[in-house]
């Protein structure tokens, strides 16, 4: 198993150092995606505080309060963004066909599929997201002691794989229907709901967002055990673990696809 | 020694029966009607180790879905397989460690990557030792100058180039059996040539076991010493090439551009051919698409030469094409019985 986990640690590594030197030869379009990436995200910032201008706070949530929700929401789904990119084409390898060859690697299906792509611009994201919690911290006093390190970094994990988890499995639709983009964007554009407090939400939508798609769990849970622990209830404690089940949900579902894709004609 | 065994394997799939117009759709979204399609259809069949077996078909006739089975990527709906005491479907992972596998128009490697990069990955994934590794280059390098594309990014190779190092890099991990279905799909004949000669070669140094899937006829007269042909989902025959080639391999289709042909007198021409060269075996005389006029000879029976000779002094021709005879044609024959 630990050799195994390092095997595919080393393969991993080298695959994506051979990746990023071959996309490092189109400069111009890495820079203008991490451009990209950036003012999206500074423009999210803005609406934030212009938002602020007129709503200075949502119940106890002030608007420094609000952009450390949107830092971590951001720093949740950069995995996603950064390892798991090579999803959003699911949907077209499969189509064409090209799915195939990854049967006939010695290699776990899912890790060979995603070891294909690692998003650059992901990193733009990655630098923003840690900037804007570093900052937000600070204005709102949170102390960073060993502690509340550690459960930030658990729940950092287990946020992100909740967004992957999803991913996996809006992806995986394309094993049984032709298109599963609508499904896939659909799944995706709910981590915008994730950059704003729950409690805006009413008692139906909250419920929506915590067993039913999950998305509460990527920001909202976990930023509220970390800047409000006086509010913590048995939804946030259950959080590392929503993580890791709705992971092997997601792993199972892909394995059936590939037990039900057939491949195309040729 | 058998390696690869198949008994009454059978793949069926269910597929939605489409009504026509709106009215069928919105049927088939509430009531869908479905169909058993017989893709592969009780085919038994075993190969040994060393061969370079055949695998011809018609588009459609169960060769994917029958190589989809024996590369585990299918589920046969029922029968029995076994390559190398595996079953593919579900030793997935501990089974490809022993094959190898080109689809002619897919790539297996990175897209973006040198080859060579591709190569030390492949090294990587099979922990390849540095001595079978280093061994393997210096075989592609002697015998098919490979090297001289290794630092170029598989996405710029040509198709020849790229099937080349797709070939290569299938057989780079020494596996005891290699798929090859398609390999010479849209290559020139030059290109061809080379490629099938890396395959022989290949397959004389390593004596690995390959089963080719083709619709090429020069693929299988150059390659394979055995020849297995479905259709429909059926194993119509299972054999020698010599026997095969005994009948087919002499046959050209020969087509003659002249121009109008309406006025021209296909029977008497026939007659006339009969009585100059009196051939065993009648020669089919067509007419094709107005203006073309074609030809099925036996090369063993008449040259074809002297027929051209024959016919370009009656009339005048704009242009000519000589082509191996089609694999439906062959098909038919077989059905015929020409291979009993």
């Amino acid at each position: 198993m630990l050799k195994n986990l390092r095997f595919y640690f080393k393969l991993y590594f080298k695959i994506t150092s051979q990746y990023i030197k071959a996309r490092m030869q189109y400069r111009v379009d890495f820079l203008i995606s991490i451009i990209g990436i950036i003012f999206t995200n500074l423009i999210g910032i803005v609406f934030l505080w212009v938002l602020s201008l007129s709503i200075p706070s949502i119940g106890k949530w002030e608007i420094d309060h609000l952009l450390f929700l949107y830092g971590f929401s951001l720093l949740a789904v950069t995995p996603l963004q950064l390892f798991f990119d090579h999803i959003w084409i699911l949907r077209y390898r499969l189509q064409e066909g090209d799915f195939i060859k990854y049967y006939l690697k010695p290699l776990n299906s899912l890790f060979y599929y995603v070891s294909e792509v690692f998003d650059l611009k992901g990193l733009g994201q990655l630098g923003f997201s840690i900037v804007i919690i570093i900052y937000s911290s600070i204005k709102i006093g949170f102390e960073w002691t060993f502690l509340s390190t550690i459960i930030f970094i658990l729940l950092f994990f287990s946020a992100s794989l909740i967004m992957i988890s999803l991913m996996i499995i809006a992806a995986s639709a394309g094993f049984w229907i032709t298109n599963s983009y609508s499904i896939l964007a659909f799944i995706f554009n709910f981590k915008d709901f994730s950059k704003y407090p729950l409690s805006i939400f009413d008692g139906m939508f909250k419920f929506f967002f915590t067993f039913v798609i999950p998305i509460g769990f990527v920001a909202f849970y976990p930023t509220t055990l970390l800047i409000f622990p006086e509010d913590i209830d048995l939804t946030i404690i259950l959080s590392p673990f929503f993580g890791v089940g709705l992971f092997i949900l997601a792993y199972s579902i892909w394995k059936k696809g590939m037990n039900n894709w057939s491949g195309t004609g040729t | 020694m058998t390696i690869i065994e198949l008994n009454n394997l059978t793949k069926y799939f269910k597929v939605l029966k489409r009504r026509e117009g709106l009215i069928g759709t919105i049927k088939d979204l509430f009531k869908p009607k479905h169909e058993v399609v017989k893709a592969v259809d009780n085919i038994s069949m075993k190969i040994d180790q060393g061969e370079i077996v055949g695998f011809v078909g018609p588009n459609g006739a169960g060769k994917s879905t029958t190589i989809k089975m024996l590369i585990g990527v299918l589920k046969p709906t029922s029968g029995d397989l076994a390559i190398y005491n595996y079953l593919p479907y579900k030793q997935r992972k501990d089974y490809v460690k022993n094959i190898g596998v080109v689809i002619g128009n897919r790539t297996m490697l990175w897209w973006d990557l040198a080859v060579i990069e591709s190569f030390k990955l492949l090294k990587e994934i099979y922990q390849i030792s540095d001595k079978d590794y280093e061994q393997n280059l210096e075989i592609y390098n002697q015998f098919f100058n490979l090297s001289a594309l290794y630092s170029t990014p598989v996405r710029k190779l040509s198709l020849g180039q790229k099937m080349l190092c797709e070939i290569a890099a299938a057989f780079l991990h020494n596996p005891k059996l290699i798929f090859l279905d398609e390999p010479t799909i849209g290559l020139d004949v030059a290109v061809k040539e080379k490629v099938r000669k890396l395959i022989i070669d290949l397959n004389k140094i390593k004596k690995t076991t390959i089963l080719l899937t083709t619709h090429d006829i020069g693929d299988i007269e150059e390659l394979c010493k055995r020849i297995i042909l479905i259709d429909n989902g059926k194993l119509i025959y299972d054999g020698d090439i010599k026997k095969f080639n005994l009948i087919f391999g002499a046959y050209r289709t020969l087509t003659l551009e002249l121009g109008e042909i309406d006025d021209i007198p296909i029977e008497s021409i026939n007659e006339e051919i009969s009585d100059t060269f009196k051939p065993i075996e009648p020669i089919i005389l067509k007419k094709k698409e107005e203006i073309w006029l074609t030809l099925t000879i036996n090369q063993d029976d008449t040259k074809l030469i002297d027929i051209l000779n024959f016919l370009m002094k009656k009339f005048s021709v704009k242009d000519i094409k000589i082509e191996e005879v089609e694999l439906e044609r062959v098909i038919k024959e077989v059905y015929a019985g020409g291979l009993k």
